[in-house]
């Protein structure tokens, strides 16, 4: 009979992540996935760890422990996962969003983050194949990046070294509680696996792992669009994120962009990552589709429309590939990192849209805290699933 | 063919490295290609992807029909920034 401590439903990098601390803390611990590790959101995203979109206060916090614990994965697995430090920057159009950005810098530098505003002679000299017209930056020095699949892998072999078991190509089929109403086993196409706690790390899939112990959890997929370049020059040297981003993600209403309506319509808005194998990924767009995956031409034109619009040495470097992943969103924009009182032994981890890669360490750390009944990093009021059934709104 | 036969020729990915990934649980190309970068080069895995079949049938001893292809993504060739975006003509 197949048993463990915990079971853990999902091998994306919150799965893995999760199943490396708790398998490293002893205790036993099973992945089930229903196809290959990172085969699903975490293999098709980019590789963000960040600050740089998070709202200060609590957001920004949860992020910059996340990066913190980064620094101690990068040294604890064996695995290269391609992680660099190298500070982002966000790009300033107009004098609104200068304004704007004064007083986010204001609030970030006055909670203890180093980011400063640069001028437009020094971003200009810092960042040379800028558009002539950006008027003035962002730059944050503690945001870095890494590639999520080689994360992943290198996650599951350390845990499988610790002991954990890969269940992949295992497909869920149903959960079975006690007379008690508590977690009992996990049914997979072809393996039972008995437990007592179950830890749902199933992304835009929870909801359908959600259902098999009669709870509604509100994650839709979101689809996110992003264009691979050629290996080339470094156009940029680091992270590079479009200030109006932050709009198009929290669909702020204090001020619009100079875009046109389809940009506004497909939520696209410029994100420009840089690998360590020198090519470089451009985001972003958000659309609402269902679990769709295909590509859609006019979000492409759009992304490469709005890349040579910032970067117009990008016109004459080629596109090798496009691809989309499902995000998992929540309506309030915060992950669920929670255990659920309605169904004892049950934890839901999951629901972070595109924060789920720099989110994955804290996520971690904070539901294994929860299971080994461990002091907790942070509050985690605003992650719990109970807000839910408290305000009708959702 | 022995370890250090390189497959992907875009990204440099050796034989060894593919059985590597076979080892840590690739099952398919595209388990292959998230491991290794074999396939994510200019090329989109043109030239490799066959021989990666190749590999994947003859250590997990399985039939062709049995291996996924890896998953076709836009654009069919590489294409300018600019040409993609409208605004110049190729």
């Amino acid at each position: 009979m197949n048993s463990y401590d915990v079971v853990i439903i999902g091998g994306g990098v919150i799965g893995t992540c999760t199943a490396y601390y708790l398998s490293s803390k002893g205790v036993k611990v099973a992945v089930v996935e229903k196809n290959d590790i990172a085969s699903g959101t975490s293999g098709k995203c980019d590789g963000n760890i960040l600050i740089n979109d998070k709202k200060p206060g609590f957001d920004t916090l949860m992020a910059y422990k996340s990066q913190q614990l980064f620094k101690e994965l990068e040294k604890e697995i064996e695995y290269n996962f391609d992680y660099s430090q190298r500070g982002s920057l966000y790009i300033i159009e107009s004098e609104d969003e200068w304004d704007v950005a004064r007083e986010y810098v204001d609030q970030q530098v006055e909670d203890g983050y180093s980011m400063r505003m640069l001028s437009k002679k020094e971003i200009h000299e810092q960042e040379p194949y800028l558009a002539a017209d950006i008027i003035g930056g962002i730059e944050i020095d503690c945001d870095a990046a890494i590639n999520p699949m080689l994360l992943a892998y290198g996650l599951a072999v350390e845990a499988e070294k610790s002991g954990a078991d890969f269940y992949n190509h295992n497909k869920v089929e149903d959960i079975i509680l006690n007379k008690e109403g508590s977690v009992e086993a996990v049914i997979t196409d072809k393996e039972k696996l008995y437990t007592d706690n179950i830890i749902n790390c199933a992304g835009v899939w929870a909801p359908k792992i959600g259902k098999m112990v009669g709870i509604d959890i509100p994650i839709k997929p979101r689809q996110g669009q992003i264009l691979v370049s050629e290996k080339t020059f470094p156009v940029g040297k680091r992270k590079i994120v479009e200030f109006g981003y932050m709009m198009a993600k929290f669909g702020g209403e204090d001020y619009s962009r100079d875009v046109s309506p389809e940009l506004e319509e497909l939520g696209i808005a410029f994100v420009f990552e840089p690998t360590l194998e020198n090519n470089f990924l451009i985001g972003s767009s958000r659309a609402f589709v269902g679990f769709d995956t295909d590509i859609s031409f006019e979000v492409m034109r759009g992304l490469a429309k709005r890349a040579v619009r910032f970067f117009p040495v990008m016109e004459n470097i080629n596109v090798i590939r496009a691809y989309a992943g499902l995000r998992p969103y929540v309506p309030d924009h915060f992950p669920i990192v929670s255990d659920v009182k309605e169904v004892p032994g049950f934890y839901i981890a999951a629901g972070h849209e595109g924060d789920g890669i720099g989110l994955s360490p804290i996520t971690a750390k904070l539901i294994t805290q929860m299971i080994c009944k461990d002091t907790l990093s942070i509050d985690v009021e605003k992650l719990s699933f109970s807000r839910f059934s408290n305000n009708q709104n959702y | 063919m022995n370890d250090d036969t390189i497959i992907c020729r875009c990204e440099e990915v050796t034989l060894g490295e593919i059985k590597q990934a076979i080892k840590e649980g690739a099952r398919d190309v595209n388990g292959i290609k998230r491991r290794t970068r074999a396939g994510m080069g200019l090329c989109q895995g043109r030239t490799c992807e066959k021989l990666v079949q190749m590999i994947l049938k003859q250590e997990l001893g399985k039939e062709y029909k049995e291996l996924k292809p890896a998953s076709d993504r836009p654009p069919v060739r590489p294409l300018t920034f600019g040409v993609l975006g409208g605004d110049k003509d190729e």
